[in-house]
């Protein structure tokens, strides 16, 4: 019993390692980049509506945990991962391997889906929250630098304007972004038709499927938050 | 790392020269234009209708976002100014260029890529026909012109988005949406939009033709194409971004 449990496992956590420690510098980069972006930009904004910068910190950081650091983590792991998942159970499956593991009597579900799906949900959300960490550390640099905030003031006063309601919503985010991004790149890959062509769209439909549902679950959530 | 940041270098370089190459048959006008107008038809009639979605539910969504973090100042009525400032100037095109590479870039580098791993480029060099001229021109040319129009489409559609759903959902009506837009969207967010747009379509067109053009390794090579096309788009992008809003900050808003 204690061995199946454990089997199990460790196909979750090959798919964990594939999907969240090689994704990890890729994300931690593109989110930081994305909040120094949203230093300036909110800047600009909030310079133009109230004519001082004392709010940049909680807009951007509001705007940051809320919306654009799962959104562009979920992003990132629908073009790197889920193309990656597509392209090789398309793969599997036009060399007739997923009819011998269904042949040989494992629960296709158990074997194949079930890790994809957990590991793609469980990296998501943790990467977004290190993610979110690093990016908070770059923008504290790029307001001191751009906008002359002291370190310990910006960290100030961008936690009097975050809730743990707001962190709650971003892991809420990252795992359903999560659990589509898996869900589609798997559909796409078993239904993929024969003749090895259907790798690369396997592939493209993958990330595209995975950028809309993305974008659409967003909009839900934000409406429903 | 050294060799990580020389090969970083080399594919760089490659994107750059064929591009170069690219653009340089079309102006000397080796590019017939009907095969671009064809992969116009292919690549960018397609998407229309997912760009229009994308543009839409971006523009929502950055509504009831801007419109929360507005409330607690109590002024909602820059709701309508802000938000379609937002979704023009950074959010817009970030996420609809993320859609775009997905879509134009990965079908592109799929559809060069498959060609090339079943040797139809070669051929096609054996025929004595240049398959730069005859496949990676009209198609880089087709995915520029198509996702810098695609992406202007969609920044059109999110600010009617949040028009939208600031009515819908938000109590806030369409006029006093409209009313501070023209106050806040300037000219030169404008220009910084369209801007972003051609950096953004002129990017993922390289970076697709690229990757397709030097796929090696079967079919499964080109799973790995489309996947290198979008990661490297989506991060260009983010760079790009980053690097114009800087620069424009510094240059126009003083």
């Amino acid at each position: 019993m204690a061995r199946r449990i454990w089997r199990r496992l460790e196909l979750c956590i090959d798919q964990l390692y594939v999907c969240g420690v090689e994704s990890l510098p890729i994300v931690a980069i593109c989110v930081t980049v994305v909040s120094l972006m949203l230093v300036i930009e909110m800047s600009y904004h909030i310079k133009l509506v109230l004519n001082q910068h004392t709010l940049v910190p909680g807009f951007s950081t509001l705007m940051l945990v809320r919306e654009l650091a799962p959104v562009v983590t979920a992003l990132l792991l629908a073009s790197r991962v889920g193309a990656a998942m597509a392209a090789e159970l398309s793969v599997m499956k036009n060399s007739d391997q997923i009819d011998a593991i269904r042949l040989s009597g494992v629960d296709l579900f158990k074997y194949l889906v079930l890790p994809r799906l957990s590991a793609v949900t469980l990296s998501c959300m943790a990467l977004t929250l290190i993610a979110l960490v690093v990016a908070t550390l770059g923008a504290t640099v790029m307001a001191s630098n751009r906008l002359g905030y002291l370190p310990s003031e910006y960290m100030n006063t961008m936690l009097a304007f975050t809730a743990k309601y707001d962190i709650l919503i971003c892991l809420i985010k990252a795992a359903v972004f999560g659990a589509i991004i898996a869900t589609v790149a798997i559909r796409q890959g078993f239904k993929a038709p024969p003749g090895s062509r259907s790798v690369g769209t396997a592939a493209t439909n993958a990330v595209v499927d995975g950028f809309i549902g993305t974008i659409l679950a967003d909009w839900v959530i934000t409406y429903l938050a | 790392m050294i060799r990580c940041f020389r090969n970083a270098l080399v594919d760089g370089a490659g994107m750059v020269s064929l591009a170069a190459q690219c653009l340089r048959l079309t102006a000397t006008g080796r590019v017939k234009p009907s095969l671009v107008a064809e992969q116009i038809f292919i690549i960018g009639v397609r998407s229309v209708g997912v760009t229009i979605l994308m543009g839409l539910f971006v523009g929502a969504t950055m509504a009831i976002q801007i419109e929360v973090q507005l409330r607690d100042f109590g002024a909602t009525s820059f709701l309508g100014g802000l938000a379609s400032s937002v979704s023009l100037r950074n959010v817009g095109p970030v996420l609809i260029g993320f859609l775009l590479a997905g879509k134009v870039g990965a079908y592109m580098s799929a559809e060069i890529g498959a060609m090339r791993v079943s040797d139809q480029i070669d051929a096609l060099r054996c025929l004595g026909v240049d398959p730069i001229g005859y496949l990676v021109a009209p198609r880089f040319m087709a995915s520029l012109v198509s996702s810098v129009v695609l992406l202007m489409i969609g920044l059109v559609m999110t600010v009617l988005g949040g028009m939208l759903m600031a009515d819908i959902g938000l109590n806030v009506n369409y006029l006093s949406y409209i009313q501070r837009v023209q106050d806040l969207v300037s000219v030169s967010t404008l220009c910084l939009s369209v801007l972003k747009s051609l950096t953004f379509g002129a990017i993922l067109s390289a970076i697709a033709c690229y990757r397709g053009y030097n796929a090696t390794g079967g079919f499964k090579g080109v799973g790995r194409a489309v996947r290198q096309t979008s990661v490297e788009a989506l991060v260009m992008i983010l760079l790009m971004d980053l690097l114009l809003s800087d620069l424009w900050s510094g240059w126009v808003n003083g």
